[in-house]
């Protein structure tokens, strides 16, 4: 079952279609690409959240966008601090946010929870925009160069080359997803799991219920908080409208419904729909946000597993085999 | 009054104005969380969607009054085709999807109010009746604003008989308080959700055509109205009407004062100041259940 031949292949064409993106296709689809791979690990630390705790964060923005704010201000402020460090700054700093936000966020679920964080994300931003002595307000932080990646003794990469940024890029957002799709795989993703479905009873065989809540925010804000580092070092720029508003919030809950939130890989698709979306809708019409809009609200209606659910139904349907998921 | 009583005391009027514009927005966004268990997340858009049809129906009649009284019925009335054919449809998929609904309805009534109206700030005439200032010992203040206290105080007072006093009033409350039982004594709890839902909005929607002219018409206004609305129900509890008044009219002074003397602090103190209540009383001030 799990050795499936096919899988490989498709792993493989999979992979050499990424490697070879940049020469086949101009910058700003390499860009494009990078942007769609950053909002995948985005929405699927969302998903860690939304899917496998079963709690709507409706302000995850904070971390990614905390996260981005890290890296840009530790590169601003500290001359010559390397690359690797200033992805983990912002990984750290989502990570901490969410350590300091989990005490709170655990006792509630359900609308509570997604009010809560709402609240928070609205707090953070707020902030962001007032304090401007260490965020730049509404222009933000920008003019910081990326640096190279630094092996000592080995090998120095310039990293301002946009197409060695897309394989570093890529690499970081890979071994990330990589990371948490393992983390599912682990016991403590298991009783995440439980958690979700039967809180009582897992408690009843002596799991510790907040504790594991805890882990699991902290896990999802960290990640959120490195794709929000990649994304600033992409952008160049880091403004509280880009990376800290309602809409950088609502943006992953969008891909990982219309993806499916049953799936691991349901949100890396539905983020994958909706800049395929994006792009073609931009050379129709200028109304990105209604068609998104009507989209989402057509997914909830009518496919409420996502995509996904719906290609394994039909999928199952087709071939008279059992149920899938 | 000495200057800097007239200061104060204008900015309580000022505060009182906003925190009663807030309770309009509020009221409805408690009694319809209470009564679904929704956090209408759009319900602040259709606020501004009535603001926009205020400003459309002035354009075509210029009768401010008829505009008044004509936007929040229309707004109202989408929000019950809302109900009917959108969160009537995800209700058996339980609250998530309820809540994922309105976030897309929200998104596309901001796009579609960019499409009909463009995304500048229009401006709301009001009738002359209304313009200029009042004087009264020693304190000047502009009779808009006093108008606006007025008629929010008439339409909760009228809405707070409705719902104390009547049958109609004695059944919302007590769906608010368990749906399900009411049910089960022969009620039609749908017909009641529509109802409420409708009301609701139509609060919202006198909010937002009064607002109108204070604020201008902007495609930011539901984020602005939303999210102060969106604090005031949190705080005040969900589902909890008195709640939700008291936080309101403070949240409407803290912001006038905090604009006075903190003006840099201000937006942050509302939301530090929620996220204290939250950390404390996670179900809000008022509130009873989850």
């Amino acid at each position: 079952m799990r050795n499936k031949p096919y899988k490989w292949i498709l792993w493989g064409v999979v992979f050499i279609f990424v490697v070879i993106f940049p020469h086949l296709f101009s910058i700003y689809f390499t860009n494009l690409f990078l942007a769609f791979a950053i909002f995948s690990l985005y929405a699927v630390t969302l998903n860690l959240l939304l899917g496998y705790m079963g709690v709507l964060s409706f302000g995850h923005a904070m971390f990614f966008g905390t996260g981005a704010y890290a890296t840009a201000i530790a590169l601003t402020h500290i001359q010559g601090f390397p690359l690797l460090p200033a992805v983990l700054v912002g990984g750290l700093a989502g990570g901490l946010l969410a350590l300091i936000l989990s005490p709170l966020l655990v006792r509630v679920s359900g609308t509570a929870f997604a009010m809560l964080t709402l609240a928070f994300g609205q707090l953070i931003f707020v902030l962001a925009l007032k304090y401007r002595e260490v965020t730049g307000g509404e222009d933000g932080i920008g003019g910081y160069s990326v640096p190279p990646l630094n092996i000592p003794g080995v090998v120095s990469i310039d990293m301002t080359n946009q197409i060695n940024f897309y394989y570093f890029a890529l690499a970081v957002v890979v071994v990330c997803l990589f990371i948490l799709w393992f983390y599912t795989k682990t016991p403590l993703g298991s009783i995440v799991t439980a958690v979700r479905d039967n809180a009582l009873r897992t408690d009843y065989l002596g799991f510790k219920l907040s504790q594991t809540k805890a882990v699991n925010l902290i896990v999802s804000g960290a990640f959120a908080g490195i794709a929000g580092a990649i994304n600033a070092l992409l952008q160049k720029l880091v403004s509280t409208v880009g990376v800290l508003d309602i809409s950088t919030s609502f943006a992953p809950i969008m891909m990982a419904y219309i993806g499916g939130i049953g799936s691991f890989f349901g949100p890396i698709f539905g983020s994958g729909v909706i800049y395929l979306l994006e792009d073609l809708a931009i050379r129709l019409t200028e109304r990105i946000g209604l068609v998104n809009g009507v989209i989402f609200i057509l997914v909830v209606l009518f496919a409420p597993t996502g995509l996904v659910g719906l290609f394994s139904t039909a999928k199952s349907k087709l071939f008279h085999k059992e149920k899938a998921s | 009054m000495s200057p800097t009583a007239v200061l104060y005391v204008a900015q309580a009027i000022h505060g009182l104005a906003y925190g009663m514009l807030l309770f309009l927005v509020a009221s409805g966004l408690t009694m319809i969380f209470g009564m679904m268990g929704i956090l209408n997340i759009a319900h602040a858009s259709f606020a501004m969607l009535s603001a926009y049809f205020c400003y459309q129906v002035l354009l075509y009649t210029g009768n401010f009054w008829l505009a008044l009284l004509i936007a929040p019925v229309v707004a109202g009335i989408c929000g019950v085709l809302t109900e009917r054919f959108l969160l009537r449809s995800v209700h058996k998929q339980g609250h998530l999807a309820e809540l994922l609904i309105t976030v897309g309805i929200m998104a596309v009534i901001l796009e579609t109010v960019k499409l009909f109206w463009g995304t500048e700030s229009l401006v709301v005439t009001i009738p002359p009746s209304l313009k200029g200032l009042l004087h009264y010992a020693g304190l000047t203040y502009p009779i808009y604003r006093l108008f606006v206290i007025a008629l929010s105080v008439l339409v909760l007072g009228i809405m707070a008989l409705i719902l104390f006093k009547t049958r109609l009033g004695k059944i919302v409350r007590a769906t608010v308080s368990d749906a399900d039982m009411v049910s089960a004594l022969g009620v039609n709890t749908p017909l009641v959700f529509m109802l409420v839902f409708g009301i609701g909005i139509w609060l919202a929607g006198v909010a937002g055509a009064v607002a109108g002219p204070l604020l201008t018409v902007f495609p930011g206004m539901a984020d602005l109205l939303g999210m102060d609305a969106f604090v005031v129900v949190v705080v005040g509890g969900f589902g909890s009407l008195l709640g939700a008044f008291v936080v309101a009219l403070f949240l409407g002074e803290l912001n006038a004062y905090g604009i006075q003397f903190i003006p840099r602090l201000a937006p942050v103190l509302m939301f530090a100041f929620m996220a204290l209540v939250l950390a404390l009383k996670p179900m809000g001030l008022f509130g009873e259940r989850e």
